[in-house]
């Protein structure tokens, strides 16, 4: 049971980075179908790529914690 | 354009989701905490919350409570990653209460601030294109100032928009904030609303107990506009005596928040906005000079719309479609209508246009597809400003043309009785008579 509680968090955990990956891409779409700076596309992606790194760290943390189990 | 308060502790995710928000033509301010939640609620109302349900200082649930209590009504959209949520939701039944699970997408927040939208969605539009994703027209006066736009928005200067009432100040300084790489929000405040005690506490922020009410610590607008912009819109109507604070934050980019010791470094791009002229600016003593060149480094003047005919079609069209999207109606221009609306001059300008269409929209009979245009345009308020406008002499007139105009408006106020206009002039009847002869504008008055 308290495993399982451990396993919920650490999903909610990788759901924080899921979610600010989804935003910025949508920020991406919004950059380029509106003409905008290019930068404001650029430090979205740079935000993608670093919360694909944290999600992957969650989800390893639960690979672990079944390893375990 | 609704308001909107996102409340969530995932500062990244909050600065996202202010953007996309910011480009769909709403207001959003954020709270990282149930306490800041509940400040906001103090002098504020919104129209809907989006609520983080996992909160620092407890759940998104307590919020709605609170909201309950003092009696405040906003739509609230609860935004969680947990599923075990919706079960939760489900018992609470509240009309005003929705539920997202994360991850969010863009349609998702479309959805929820313009239901209807999306249903509407599907239907072929005229492409109307929205320089910078707000700005309507294609004038060459536009394409000024899209280049103006474009090259301020390169820089980090502070600009100030100049421009009659109504003609769309905030909307550009959306457009420089859009256009510029800056990755934090817009915050926007207006000078003119804000009482002598607050304006202190809205621009600078206070700490706790800082004054009788502060019961929680408060950013101000500088602070929630970090890595953005902060738009001041009607930055002359602030109190001259609050003006030196306003330079010491502008000059030494950093802010002290009232009751509190700690310097914050300043971090954004002041757009201020005025809609008073230069002359006006230099003679009423109403902005100090050092904070003009502050704010002014970068002046814009944005065109009335009489400056701008060609896009008032345009610009209806614009408007005409938000409205068949908001209202799922199919209401559609006659070219005559579109000429009828060129000729007039707008002296409240894009604004004036926007709520001429709207209660034009309100009058149109809904089985139909034809838009009813009320027989006069003018509104109260151009009518006053026409009267006095005309009885303004200005430089280059003759002064056969400006004799010409007071004998037109005497005879007007006494309705044509010449006479009494004559008495009124200090001049004879036949006198009156033969200007009016030489003027050949006796007919009107026969």
């Amino acid at each position: 049971m308290a495993n399982n509680d451990k396993i919920n968090k650490l999903i909610h955990d990788a759901r924080g980075p899921l979610n600010r990956i989804s935003m910025n891409a949508e920020l991406i779409k919004l950059v380029l179908e509106n003409d905008m700076p290019k930068e404001k596309a650029l430090a979205a992606l740079d935000k993608i790529i670093s919360n694909c790194q944290q999600c992957s760290d969650s989800l390893e943390q639960i690979s672990n914690l079944d390893v375990v189990e | 354009m609704l308001n909107i308060l996102l409340v969530d502790d995932d500062s990244e995710f909050s600065d996202v989701v202010c953007h996309i928000v910011e480009f769909l033509g709403h207001n959003i301010n954020t709270a990282a905490n149930l306490a800041e939640a509940e400040q906001w609620f103090v002098n504020n109302t919104f129209d809907h919350v989006l609520l983080d349900f996992m909160l620092p200082d407890g759940s998104g649930l307590h919020l709605v409570d609170h909201l309950k209590s003092i009696g405040q009504k906003p739509k609230i959209t609860l935004i969680s990653g947990h599923p075990s949520v919706k079960g939760k939701l489900a018992e609470m039944c509240e009309p005003n209460v929705g539920h997202l699970v994360k991850p969010l997408q863009r349609e998702d927040i479309e959805r929820l601030l313009n239901p209807k939208k999306t249903t509407a969605k599907k239907k072929a539009e005229p492409s109307i294109k929205k320089h910078f994703g707000t700005l309507i027209g294609e004038s060459p006066q536009m394409q000024h100032l899209y280049t103006m736009i474009e090259r301020v928005a390169n820089t980090n200067a502070n600009v100030m928009l100049m421009g009659e009432s109504g003609a769309g100040k905030e909307v550009v300084a959306q457009a420089i904030h859009n256009a510029s790489a800056c990755t934090g929000p817009l915050v926007a405040t207006n000078c003119g609303a804000l009482s002598k005690e607050l304006i202190g506490s809205e621009l600078f922020g206070h700490e706790k107990g800082a004054f009788t009410g502060a019961i929680a610590r408060k950013e101000g607008v500088f602070e929630q506009a970090t890595g953005g912009t902060l738009f001041l819109d009607e930055v002359t109507e602030m109190p001259i005596d609050m003006q030196p604070n306003l330079l010491r934050v502008l000059e030494t980019k950093k802010v002290t928040r009232v009751g509190g010791s700690r310097e914050s470094a300043v971090d954004c791009r002041v757009i201020s906005a005025t809609n008073r002229s230069l002359v006006d600016l230099a003679q009423n003593n109403v902005i100090r000079e050092d904070i003009y060149f502050r704010l002014a480094v970068f002046p814009i003047d944005i065109p009335p719309l009489r400056e701008r005919k060609e896009d008032i079609a345009l610009l209806a069209n614009a408007f005409l479609n938000q409205l068949n999207e908001e209202n799922n109606t199919d209401f559609q221009w006659q070219s005559a209508q579109l000429k009828l609306l060129e000729s007039y001059d707008w002296p409240g300008n894009v604004r004036e246009l926007r709520h001429g269409i709207h209660r034009a929209f309100i009058m149109s009979d809904p089985k139909g597809k034809a838009i009813t245009l009320p027989d006069n345009l003018e509104s109260p308020f151009s009518r006053v400003n026409k009267q006095t406008q005309t009885n303004q002499v200005t430089a280059g007139q003759t002064i056969e043309e400006v004799e010409k105009e007071l004998i037109h408006a005497t005879l007007d106020k006494v309705q044509g009785n010449k006479t009494l206009a004559a008495q009124m002039l200090g001049i004879s009847t036949k006198t009156l008579y033969n200007r009016l002869n030489a003027y050949g504008g006796i007919g009107e008055y026969s």
